[in-house]
């Protein structure tokens, strides 16, 4: 699977401890998060399908 | 009439109709609530017991399952510190052959190479994000992605897709592995219809 580069909500690098990246749970689209997003649990929103998480 | 025609439309839409939600007690929170699972609460009672939106928790098994049945099978794996959901990630684990871990969750698993049971997953299942912390660590420390069930009492920190459902309950629990094995199961094309799947929802329930 390719790697995301870019955090999908904030926009930051991926390269910090705690950054993952996936595919949209209902479409292929490469979604990022960085560890600052995730800890905070901030939504992120798919733009392909339109999909909100977590 | 409108109202009964509404109810059906909606038990349809559902995986199984919201009666069995309702006995198995998925809808079932507690009287905690934490603000990253405001958006899946329905209400509060009078007794101040936070009630789940079982259409969230549908919605939120279906996506699970999509996501899931992306990975291969032996690259996912399912945690369960707390007894209840042991014997429903070993059916889980039977029947898609996902890795399981039951019980006491060995620091190190994930993160150290010399320790003996190493492994190193693509995406990680917990039952409880409160007695799996440890998983949760890990699982954060190597960047792989994670499910969970989630309580009205749980926070959402380092998860990426939330299961809302009473996470305590023996019924509740295999009720939710049960639908989770059919739909991942559906979406790797290994079942086309609900009758292929034979398993029944006691035989995920744990004993107790």
């Amino acid at each position: 699977m390719k790697k995301a580069e870019k955090c999908i909500t904030c926009g930051k690098g991926l390269l910090e401890r705690g950054a993952t990246t996936f595919q949209c749970p209902t479409c292929d689209e490469i979604i990022g998060r960085c560890g600052g997003c995730r800890e905070q649990s901030v939504d992120y929103i798919c733009p392909k399908c339109g999909f909100k998480g977590p | 009439m409108a109202e009964e025609k509404g109810k059906k439309e909606r038990e349809t839409d559902m995986l199984v109709p919201e009666e069995t939600y309702m006995t198995s007690g998925v809808h079932i929170g507690t009287r905690q609530k934490t603000s990253d699972i405001k958006d899946f609460i329905y209400k509060v009672r009078n007794d101040g017991l936070y009630i789940i939106d079982v259409k969230k928790t549908d919605e939120g098994i279906r996506n699970a399952a999509k996501f899931l049945a992306k990975y291969d099978p032996p690259k996912v794996l399912a945690v369960s510190v707390r007894q209840y959901g042991q014997k429903p990630i070993k059916k889980l684990g039977e029947y898609t052959g996902m890795q399981i871990l039951e019980g006491r969750f060995r620091p190190g698993i994930l993160t150290n190479p010399n320790s003996k049971d190493f492994f190193e997953p693509e995406i990680i299942l917990l039952t409880d994000p409160l007695a799996d912390i440890q998983a949760l660590h890990e699982a954060e420390n190597i960047g792989i992605p994670v499910i969970a069930l989630c309580d009205t009492n749980n926070e959402t920190r380092y998860i990426d897709l939330v299961i809302p459902t009473n996470n305590k309950g023996r019924r509740a629990l295999a009720l939710i592995y049960w639908l989770l094995t059919k739909e991942i199961l559906r979406e790797q094309g290994k079942i086309k219809s609900d009758e292929e799947f034979t398993a029944k929802v006691e035989d995920f329930e744990a004993e107790i």
